[in-house]
């Protein structure tokens, strides 16, 4: 009973890394490595919770955000492909405006410093799943998530069938493997990557919104907590791979549904529970790390550089 | 002979050198931040000149203002310095913040535990600071270097695990007694002397400016930092020419990462006097801000870090006496961030696009060069 409790929570809190790896995802097969995933998300976050403050609607709140977080995914797509911008330097640029500028608006326009919270917002409703839901276990995880959740997981299939099965798919793979003969095929590279980056803006948007308004009930600065980058290393542990990209963030999921279950059973500090989903994180990115070295030696080729 | 290579004098002009280049991006940056800044506080009803004024009057205008700018620039000197350096070296250590709290741990702990004369005890706590803050880069710097993993990612999940870790052992295992979060108090020996009552600015500030002083000339003038810059402009030339690339951009990178640690050091044993849970408001991260606006060069970060620290000074004002929160320097920091990263050149300006698409000059970030991609 417990354990299904904890899939379950597992399920709801890889939701927002399911939203912004897949849009990662989609650049980072452009050739492109997004690392702004999570500025996008902290204005989508903001700016869904600000709508369905004053308008009282989820679907409009939906709408703006992500369309906050597709503006933004633009800036930095003018600022990398236009302007020559390092895509590091601009996305780390992006990321603390966009915490910077939440925080701002949150005192200029909430009028509160922190933690915004409002009874004007309404809850999302749970969907239980007609047929699923009677099964034992599946059931139990698997039924009464919002709308939201369901998007998401359904989004990887999707993503998966436009990358493989689609000629625009096809074109991005090819920009991210080999620029040089997609624009000799002549594929415009710079439009393709765009498209990916605004792609990503937009699903982050999502990602952001099921933050604030279905995973909790507010905006908090900062509250996306490095989701935007748990992200990312899923996708590296996942080699940009969608399916196996969204089950190693549903693992990244369960770390942290454990790290809040677990001060209940054993008392151990907070602060060392928290912990978990970035240690699990660092220790992922290091297992890449090996990974890649060693096919690196099996190819023979050597790669340092970051400019 | 040699009178057909060198450029004749005549066509010299300041605007050609490099130097001037580089001061008038920074200096356009710096006003297209402003004045989206100014936009912004528009749009959320205040007047831009009076913020404006504000900022500036909280931060430069009399005795006390001023020496609280000179409190608040000197940690961002030390983050500024570190992101200054391993940028220039093509590494992007964006974990000063941690790197910081590890350091500020380490030299809050020495200076309690260890009794010494000052003679020796102050100079233990700064090395405590930098091994704390390098053993923090450790991780980072090997994932990056030897197995090509994206330091950026890395840093960023250094920093929370720090803050983490700190609050953990400062709450927990070495409070001091007493309500608030803090580790004992720092032996007398410890401290970096104030200069006046007013204000926490303290000697780290001195021994900041010496250190932008070393770093300046062993950039120029020695060939390890020849060497360094060689492997941020282009880690292939460099490794074709003999240098030992690993080897340097660990060395950038682990040296960045103490002096990062000694921001903190500064904090624990200049400002507060003992290590306070959770103190920084994120000095680590303007150091980002104004390593990119000195444009990677140690002279000028400290005008960059005074700039940065006034408004830092001044925003706590804004807060108090507007409906603006102190939020909106980090908004104008970045978004001179995000400006200077499109590589503003006064070529550029002067030009337009066509200069950035000529060939031979820097190709755009593309690809798979993507680090810790196995593709």
């Amino acid at each position: 009973m417990d354990l299904i409790e904890i899939a379950f929570s597992a399920v709801r809190v890889s939701t927002p890394l399911v939203f912004a790896a897949m849009g990662g995802l989609l650049s980072y097969q452009a050739g492109m490595l997004n690392i702004a995933l999570d500025g996008f998300m902290i204005i989508a976050a903001f700016a869904a919770i600000a709508t369905a403050h004053f308008t009282g609607s989820l679907e409009l709140a939906i709408l703006v955000a992500v369309l906050g977080a597709t503006m933004l995914s633009a800036l930095l797509g003018v600022f990398t492909l236009k302007l020559n911008a390092d895509v590091f330097i601009a996305g780390i640029a992006i990321i603390f405006m966009a915490y910077g500028l939440t925080a701002l608006l949150l005192k200029g326009i909430l009028g509160e410093d922190g933690v915004f919270m409002s009874s004007a917002i309404p809850r999302f409703p749970t969907l239980d799943l007609p047929v699923i839901e009677s099964i034992p276990v599946v059931g139990g995880i698997v039924s009464g998530h919002t709308l939201l959740v369901y998007i998401a997981w359904l989004l990887v299939p999707l993503v998966a069938w436009c990358l493989y099965r689609t000629r625009w798919g096809l074109r991005v793979r090819m920009v991210g493997e080999a620029p040089e003969a997609a624009a000799a095929a002549g594929v415009n590279v710079d439009s393709i990557k765009f498209q990916t980056m605004l792609l990503s803006g937009v699903l982050c948007g999502f990602g952001g919104a099921y933050l604030s308004l279905a995973y909790v009930s507010l905006f908090a600065n900062q509250m996306t907590a490095e989701r935007g980058l748990i992200a990312i290393a899923a996708i590296f542990f996942a080699k940009g791979h969608p399916g196996w990209t969204a089950l190693v963030a549903l693992l990244f999921g369960l770390a942290t549904a454990l790290s809040v279950r677990l001060p209940q059973v054993t008392g151990a500090a907070p602060q060392l529970l928290q912990l978990i989903p970035y240690v699990v994180t660092v220790a992922a990115l290091i297992i890449v790390g090996f990974r890649t070295a060693r096919s690196r030696s099996k190819h023979g080729a050597w790669k340092f550089g970051w400019n | 002979m040699s009178a057909e290579v060198s450029v004749p004098p005549a066509r010299r002009s300041i605007t050609a050198s490099p130097i001037f280049g580089k001061i008038a991006a920074s200096l356009v940056a710096l006003f297209i931040s402003f004045l989206l800044g100014a936009l912004l506080v528009l749009a959320l009803g205040e007047s831009p000149l009076e913020v404006y004024g504000l900022l500036i009057s909280g931060s430069l205008v009399g005795m006390p203002n001023f020496l609280v700018t000179l409190q608040m620039m000197s940690p961002l000197i030390f983050t500024g310095l570190a992101v200054a350096i391993s940028f220039r070296a093509g590494l992007a250590n964006i974990g000063a913040e941690g790197q910081m709290l590890v350091g500020a741990l380490c030299a809050g702990y020495v200076g309690y535990a260890v009794e010494l004369p000052a003679l020796i005890h102050l100079p233990l706590c700064l090395l405590a600071a930098f091994v704390g803050g390098l053993v923090w880069a450790l991780l980072p710097a090997l994932l990056r270097v030897y197995l090509n993993v994206n330091e950026i990612v890395v840093c960023l999940m250094m920093n929370p695990i720090a803050l983490l870790l700190t609050g953990y052992l400062s709450t927990r295992v070495l409070k001091a007694p007493g309500p608030t979060n803090k580790l004992p108090d720092i032996q007398p020996t410890a401290e970096l002397s104030t200069f006046s009552l007013f204000s926490q600015a303290n000697t780290g500030l001195i021994f900041a400016l010496v250190l932008c002083l070393i770093f300046a000339v062993v950039n120029v003038r020695t060939m390890r930092g020849f060497e360094w810059q060689m492997i941020g402009k282009n880690a292939k030339f460099a490794y074709y020419g003999g240098v030992d690339v690993r080897r340097r951009a660990l060395t950038v990178f682990l040296v960045s990462g103490g002096i990062a640690g000694l921001a903190g050091a500064e904090q624990v044993l200049g400002q507060y006097r003992a290590y306070y849970d959770d103190f920084s408001p994120g000095y680590g991260f303007d150091g980002i801000a104004v390593a990119m606006l000195a444009q990677f060069n140690p002279l000028a970060v400290p005008l960059a870090a005074l700039l940065f620290g006034a408004l830092n000074g001044g925003s706590a004002v804004l807060q108090m006496m507007t409906g603006l929160s102190k939020h909106l320097v980090q908004v104008l920091q970045f978004i001179v961030v995000l400006v200077l990263a499109a590589k503003l050149s006064w070529d550029w300006l002067k030009l337009g696009r066509s200069q950035t698409a000529a060939p031979g000059s820097d190709p755009p970030a593309e690809g798979p060069h993507v680090t810790a991609g196995d593709r």
